[in-house]
């Protein structure tokens, strides 16, 4: 077989098997016994849709998730790109020790700080604020945000600056007109990551927001579990792929906006 | 790129004040509060709950003198190195080499349907897994289709299965940076080598490869620290079983602090977790400097 | 400019921080917060409290009662007590399991009721005493109304045993009536899995309960702790018995497969399916299934009070009194911190009032903490077997409910797990021993 070949093959297959695991939230939503096995529907229905459809089920936990996954993602872009601009342009003997401690912060997981964060939440007046949990959320996202960012502005040649502050510019004025616009596309994808990750994040919104009402969609999804493994299946797999959906959008969207791809080339240099 | 040897704090002070509000206030501030009660007895509820004592160096000395903290660091080391460093990481690196120069309809598919695992939802990928793997889940119908054996995976090869989920969710990441790397490496290093009759593995290895280390160490850092603390997906999948054989750091710390409601001893777990991923970085961190 | 970048960082946070104050609800004296669990196989829990909500606020006018479901299993308790952790959040009225009454009593989270429930005329007369221990913490006060209670035993299905040849009236009066009726049982039927228990990992707390407290209740070391003497007994005859027990069941392949006991998502449909299709002989669990197998439920079963017998577990080898039982239950806890106890009180007593009692208790086919609701007709109408579960009663007992419980139940699935696995019984006794001493201290174990 020629070598060519060889490759399609293995991509192929490769693109198959993670397909896969995909399928059962297919089959499972549109049967009236889904259980956790992928076949075709044993009774075919809608009635799965159907059920979480509705606003308090499908619609307001959607609307919170966006409200706190995109603040978080808009703060956490805006805070690090400011960030990144001293530690790129500027020679800092803190940057380096700076940079890697706050990003050693990532490999704790979040429940290991609740305790502490509920408190100081209680103590801000911040429970049950969905304005406190998405900022919270952005400063968790900040250390890879930083990181992210610094390396893209690092990929921005400094000349095209320094034409601008011959021209009077001040740093700030150079940074809005002529670094943000070549970052664009990095940026696009700092926001989208964290997006993502805030768009999953079930423990912050469930510990630091009282109000059933201003849940989002990753709480919401635990409404189809129950006692001894009571899982509404069908439901679950239903109201995933409604909650999937929007990440999926903004994905295409974004890397279509960004001439089909996602430019991570700036985003992963030490 | 530095514009002048010494910055006045107020040239660089400004910009960065709102990051260093946000992460000492809800990042470094709770880290500090974990130092503090590490050497406590704070618990969720009971008597220590209302008069928490300081206990100095015993829940270190749980850790070292018991056997649950030093299975679990292994395991959670298994678990990176399996699912980070050699799964995400080659299989991206793999992925992204094999798409160069392909059509545009077979990059985008393929890239598409990976990345598809990366955005779903923590919960609802552990449940797309779950589903593919459990003993009737579709991995078995296909194995019985083609007349091989059948097993139960979570339970017969429970490290394995979750370092399968794993690499199936975040192949993504590893694969979109090297895409985006390889596109950078120059396209005359890679002819010249070619003219020189170097076959594809060789050019790989001796052009591309020293092209793009730097962002492989760099990859191999920010996976790692992602998968450190993964808790959500090994949840669903094991729960830390069975035996405990996939109990990593973050499930333990998890038990022992909500679960049994031990905050002081949990947060101690958090620290073992903190000082590991240092460890790793640093490895990386050395592995770059070795090289300037 | 640098002046601008100041204050549009800052901007971002202040602005997040103050636009808060509308979103933090202010501690209120004429509102009362009830915090309780809903998920999707427990919505009757959400009906019933807002129809609370309305016939409490109907009969105090000028007090509102606040709703606050928390949707989610094992992480409701953690996320109370996070909320009681800190007064101003803390709940007027929680949805308590009668297991953390006690530790929550110790931090200080919870009101004492005495005084109050002594001039509540229900209490005295209704409740019946052995389940007000549940609302009863080691300092010998009250701080937590019982909504319910619950036995444990044997429920099996009648078909299985005919064609086993068994009776089906069965009541087994020994361990090795049990075990004889699962070799009975795999003999005459190879593809039926005679006898289903809580074990397992996934299974947590379940395990330790309602299989291995179970099995060693009825040993001759009868108890886990010895109130008497204020120890924790390990190393324990009983737990290495009753782990033998289970090892042996395992060995013989009598039990679900260690791969069914180690599954995560292990499901009520998947138990009920194999229960309806006759594929298990008997399982050991508490009386509360027909709320899963009557119609709305998460797997309803019609037949099943016809294929089903419900029995009591047996002591080891039969020692008086012939049985044993173990009781949890649900309650109605007020915070230490509460603005408006008198309201909170009020609330409670209108909730677990004999209406709203007999309605919650038939709803999730409870047995009722209260005499008056026992009597209640529509119990038995849904589910034939309350006359028998409710029977146990007089011989229950209750978990110890120490601070140190969790870890030594933990010890439980530890040791539950390795024999489950194949490990030797004797050493997983031995470990189990170690691991309770370790962590609740040398001093505070003896023999038993």
């Amino acid at each position: 077989m020629r070598p060519r070949v060889v490759v399609n093959l293995v991509l192929a297959f490769v693109a198959l098997l993670f397909l896969a695991p995909l399928l059962w939230l297919v089959t499972a939503s549109f049967d009236a016994n889904g259980g956790l096995s992928t076949r075709p529907p044993t009774r075919f229905t809608l009635s799965n849709f159907d059920a979480v459809l509705t606003w308090d089920v499908g619609g307001r936990p959607l609307v919170n998730g966006l409200l706190l996954s995109g603040g978080a993602a808009l703060i956490t872009v805006v805070v690090a790109v400011l960030a990144a601009y001293p530690l790129s342009r500027y020679q800092l003997r803190f940057r380096r020790p700076f940079l890697y401690s706050v990003l050693f912060t990532t490999g704790l997981p979040i429940t290991a700080i609740m305790v502490p964060v509920y408190g100081l939440f209680v103590r801000l007046n911040l429970i049950d604020s969905l304005a406190g949990t998405t900022v919270f959320m952005a400063a968790t996202a900040l250390p890879m945000a930083i990181w992210m960012s610094k390396n893209f502005m690092d990929g921005i040649p400094v000349s095209l600056e320094e034409a601008a502050w011959v021209d009077g510019a001040s740093p700030m004025q150079a940074l809005r007109r002529i670094v943000l616009p070549l970052m664009l596309p990095g940026l696009a994808v700092v926001a989208i990551f964290n997006f993502i990750s805030a768009w999953g994040n079930f423990f912050v919104p469930f510990v630091l927001l009282l109000d059933p009402a201003k849940q989002p969609a990753s709480v919401n999804v635990f409404l189809f579990f129950g006692e001894h493994g009571g899982v509404a299946y069908g439901q679950l797999a239903a109201y995933s792929i409604l909650y999937t959906t929007p990440v999926i959008a903004l994905y295409l969207v974004v890397s279509r906006a960004l001439g089909g791809g996602f430019t991570m080339a700036g985003a992963v240099k030490a | 790129m530095a514009r002048r040897e010494h910055q006045r704090i107020v040239t660089w002070l400004p910009p960065l004040s709102p990051s260093f509000v946000l992460l000492g206030l809800f990042v470094v501030g709770p880290i500090l509060w974990c130092f503090y009660a590490a050497f406590t007895n704070t618990a969720m509820s009971g008597v220590a709950a209302r008069n928490p004592r300081f206990v100095g160096l015993e829940n270190f000395a749980n850790i070292v003198s018991g056997t649950d903290v030093g299975a679990s660091l292994w395991l959670t080391v298994l678990f990176v190195l399996g699912s980070a460093v050699v799964g995400q990481n080659g299989l991206g690196m793999l992925l992204a080499v094999f798409m160069q120069r392909r059509g545009r309809l077979l990059r985008g598919v393929v890239s598409s349907i990976v990345v598809a695992a990366w955005v779903l939802p923590e919960v609802v990928a552990a449940f797309a897994v779950y589903a593919f793997l459990n003993s009737q889940g579709t991995l078995n119908e296909v194995l019985s289709a083609l007349g091989l054996g059948q097993q139960n995976w979570l339970y017969t090869a429970p490290m394995f299965a979750i370092i399968l989920a794993n690499v199936w969710r975040g192949t993504a990441f590893s694969m979109l940076v090297y895409q985006a790397a390889l596109s950078e490496v120059p396209g005359d290093l890679t002819e010249a080598a070619e003219v020189d009759g170097a076959g594809p593995v060789s050019r790989f290895w001796h052009v591309v490869l020293p092209t793009i280390r730097r962002t492989v160490v760099t990859n191999l850092m920010l996976i790692t620290l992602q998968t450190i603390g993964l808790f959500g997906l090994i949840y669903v999948l094991t729960a830390g079983g069975p035996d405990n054989k996939t109990r990593t750091l973050p499930l333990l710390m998890y038990e022992q602090a909500f679960k049994f409601g031990q905050i002081g001893y949990g947060t101690a777990i958090a620290l073992v977790l903190l000082v590991l991923g240092a460890a790793f970085s640093m490895v990386y961190i050395r592995s770059l400097r070795a090289e300037v | 400019m640098r002046l601008k970048a100041i204050t549009t960082g800052l901007a971002v946070i202040a602005l997040a921080l103050t636009a808060t104050a509308c979103g933090s609800s202010t501690a209120n004296a004429n509102t009362i917060k009830i915090v309780y669990r809903v998920y999707s196989d427990f919505p009757q829990m959400d009906d019933f409290m807002k129809s609370v909500k309305k016939e409490f606020e109907a009969a105090n006018p000028g007090v509102t009662a606040q709703l606050d479901p928390i949707t989610a299993l094992d992480d409701y308790v953690t996320k109370v007590q996070l909320m009681q952790r800190s007064p101003s959040t803390a709940p007027d009225v929680l949805f308590e399991d009668s297991f953390y009454v006690n530790a929550d009593a110790a931090a200080g989270y919870l009101l004492p009721l005495d005084d109050r429930l002594k001039s509540w005329p229900d209490w005295n007369q209704q409740f019946i005493d052995a389940t007000k221990q549940a609302g009863m913490a080691a300092d010998g006060k009250t701080y937590a109304v019982p909504m319910s209670t619950d036995t444990r035993g044997l429920w099996f299905n009648k078909t299985v045993f005919t064609r086993a040849g068994l009776p089906t009236d069965w009541q087994p009066k020994t361990w090795d009536d049990v075990l004889a009726a699962a070799r009975r049982i795999k003999e005459t039927q190879p593809d039926v899995e005679p006898m289903f228990m809580p074990l397992g990992k996934p299974q947590a707390e379940a395990m330790s309960m309602q299989t291995f407290e179970m099995l060693l209740y009825g040993t001759d070391t009868k108890d886990l702790y010895s109130t008497a003497d204020k120890k924790w007994v390990a190393p324990s005859k009983g737990m290495e018995d009753a782990l033998g027990f289970v090892s042996t069941a395992v060995r013989e392949h009598l039990t679900q497969t260690p791969a069914q006991a180690e599954d995560t998502q292990w499901s009520q449909t998947q138990m009920t399916t194999l229960m309806s299709q006759n594929k298990i002989g008997f399982m050991m669990d508490g009386g509360w299934y027909a709320r899963y197998w009557s119609p709305g439920g998460v797997s309803p079963w019609p037949e099943w009070s016809k294929v089903l017998g419900a029995t009591a577990f047996p002591t080891q080898h039969g020692q008086a009194p012939g049985k044993v039982t173990l009781s949890g239950g649900w309650t109605l806890a007020i915070g230490a911190n509460t603005g408006n106890p008198d309201a909170a009180f009020k609330f409670v007593t209108t909730a677990l009032n004999r209406a709203n009692s007999a309605t919650i208790d038939v709803a999730l086919s409870w047995l009722p903490a209260r005499k008056d609701v026992q009597t209640d007709p529509r119990l038995v109408e849904k589910d034939p077997t309350t006359p028998f579960w409710a029977s146990l009663l007089p011989i229950t007992r209750y978990r110890p409910t120490m601070a140190e419980y969790p870890q030594v139940s933990n010890a439980i699935q530890v040791a539950g797990d390795a024999v489950l696995n194949g490990d030797d019984p004797h050493q997983a006794a031995r470990k189990w021993a170690e691991d309770v001493t370790k962590a609740v201290g040398a001093d505070k174990t003896k023999a038993g």
